[in-house]
């Protein structure tokens, strides 16, 4: 009797040891610290229409950019066949030096004019160990307009230059609504008039509903303040130019984005679209246009590597 | 009578003191697919896992954006359209080492893992061959096998079937060492 109680009392003893833990409780009550997943894809292009996005390829990535604006609907709409048959286009070439810097070039059709760029990423959106709500990206642009002057007046090589700056400040809200605020600034080294102002501030708002994996819905809307002018020759008055404002759809197919839209901006350029947009969109002074957007690496990244044994 | 009863309880208290848990946090997995058009070649270091020597149990888990890719679109698809890494931001198993494995005497051997894998939400039971190696304080394990992406729900569309393996052959490397 004894011995049955003795051995009784040790094997309950036994069990109480045996309080096992879920094993991966153990991966995380050990581990020094959180992981920071950070936000990818907030956007699914480079530029949601004609605004910079707060994207930029991945590091060693070269990215190819066609962008297409056909003439206005409303310009004697069947003759011209809704504006297919005119085009306005800009090519541009940029590439990722790491993750957060992208540098580029481009040409417009439009005043005939070259840029060169650069996009930084600020801050990224993340959760986890660090929190940060929102991505930030600098972006700047130098634009070199090169249409023949008709004023027959001496001109400086300086004169055709104009400059874009713009801060993105981005935020995927989920899944499937992301949006953005970007404040702008354009300056034109040279303008029509003396009254006119070489700078034009203006805030962007642009923002992506994703339908499904592949599609999603873009807008985008540039409040100009106050909106800059040009000289209406029929009245030798000054003007507003309209603020610019787009619909879009973004469809993605593997390697590319195919951006399908319709914009009241039929430049491609910053000064060109920001500041100059002369289009109504409730007269119908609207272009169909498309971007299209190809990448290649260049260089591959550092990856971790498999152990030897 | 008495002291085999009493011999009895010695042991079991014995057992129970040899639980020793081996952990890593830097485990290697690869996952690759190739189809004449396009290869799919991704790794991270980052899984964990633990084996429990006590009752030879053993888990992983990896976050899948911690996987990179050749190609950084590829690695932004992957994570977005496929297996919806914010929806479904790790990949887990949960398993047994079956086979004998002796943890206190260095040596090789043959096993098989058998359990539950959690990918993309879904899971699915499993059953793959791998290799322990038991070294003085260290544990080495490998492991290669194969898993469908259709097995746990990920789709592929018709216009990049072509490009994106229909099986992707994956290997596991983990070096673990005893939790103190």
């Amino acid at each position: 009797m004894k011995a049955k109680l003795f051995l009784l009392s040790f094997s309950l003893f036994s069990f109480s040891l045996f309080a096992q833990d879920d094993l991966l409780d153990l991966v995380e009550e050990t581990d020094p610290k959180e992981e920071t997943i950070y936000t990818t894809a907030t956007f699914k292009g480079t530029k949601i229409i004609n605004m910079q996005s707060c994207e930029i390829p991945g590091a060693g990535v070269m990215q190819f950019i066609i962008m297409h604006r056909f003439g206005a609907l409303n310009d004697d709409f069947m003759y011209n066949f809704f504006g297919l048959e005119q085009a306005s286009t800009r090519f541009s070439f940029d590439y990722s030096i790491n993750d957060w810097l992208n540098v580029g070039i481009g040409r417009s059709s439009m005043s005939k004019t070259y840029d060169g760029f650069f996009k930084a990423k600020l801050l990224r959106q993340s959760s986890g160990g660090k929190n940060m709500p929102i991505s930030m990206v600098a972006y700047a642009s130098m634009n070199y307009n090169t249409t023949r002057y008709i004023d027959n007046l001496p001109h400086y090589t300086t004169d055709r230059l104009s400059y874009s700056y713009q801060l993105v400040v981005a935020r995927k809200f989920n899944e499937w609504f992301s949006f953005e605020v970007t404040p702008t600034l354009i300056h034109y080294n040279l303008v029509e008039t003396t009254t006119q102002n070489n700078d034009v501030f203006a805030l962007g708002f642009g923002g992506r509903i994703k339908l499904s994996q592949r599609i999603a819905i873009t807008g985008e809307y540039m409040l100009q303040m106050p909106n800059h002018t040009y000289l209406d020759p029929a009245t030798n008055t000054e003007v507003n130019f309209n603020n610019s404002a787009s619909l879009g759809v973004d469809i993605e197919t593997g390697g590319h984005v195919f951006q399908l839209h319709i914009t009241n901006s039929r430049g491609m350029a910053d000064p060109e679209w920001v500041g100059r947009t002369p289009g109504n969109w409730f007269d119908g002074d609207v272009y169909l246009g498309f971007n299209i957007s190809r990448v290649f690496t260049i260089k591959k990244p550092k990856r971790a590597e498999e152990p030897q044994w | 009578m008495k002291k085999i009863l009493f011999l009895l309880a010695i042991t079991t208290i014995g057992l129970t003191a040899n639980a020793q848990k081996y952990l890593t946090r830097e485990g290697f997995i690869k996952f690759y697919g190739s189809t004449p058009l396009e290869n799919i070649d991704a790794v991270s270091k980052q899984a964990s896992s633990v084996i429990d020597a006590s009752n030879n149990e053993i888990v992983f888990q990896v976050l899948m954006n911690s996987f990179t890719f050749e190609k950084a679109l590829m690695q932004e698809h992957f994570n977005e359209n496929y297996i919806e890494s914010e929806k479904f931001p790790k990949a887990i198993f949960k398993g047994k080492i079956e086979g004998k494995v002796n943890y206190s005497s260095p040596g090789n051997y043959d096993v098989k893992i058998v359990g539950t894998m959690t990918i993309h939400g879904v899971d699915q039971k499993i059953s793959v061959p791998a290799k322990v190696i038991v070294e003085k304080s260290d544990i080495k394990l490998s492991s290669e096998f194969t898993l469908k992406p259709e097995d746990y729900n990920i789709e592929i569309p018709g216009a990049v079937r072509d490009k994106i393996a229909d099986q992707m052959d994956v290997s596991v490397k983990c070096l673990y060492k005893p939790v103190k």
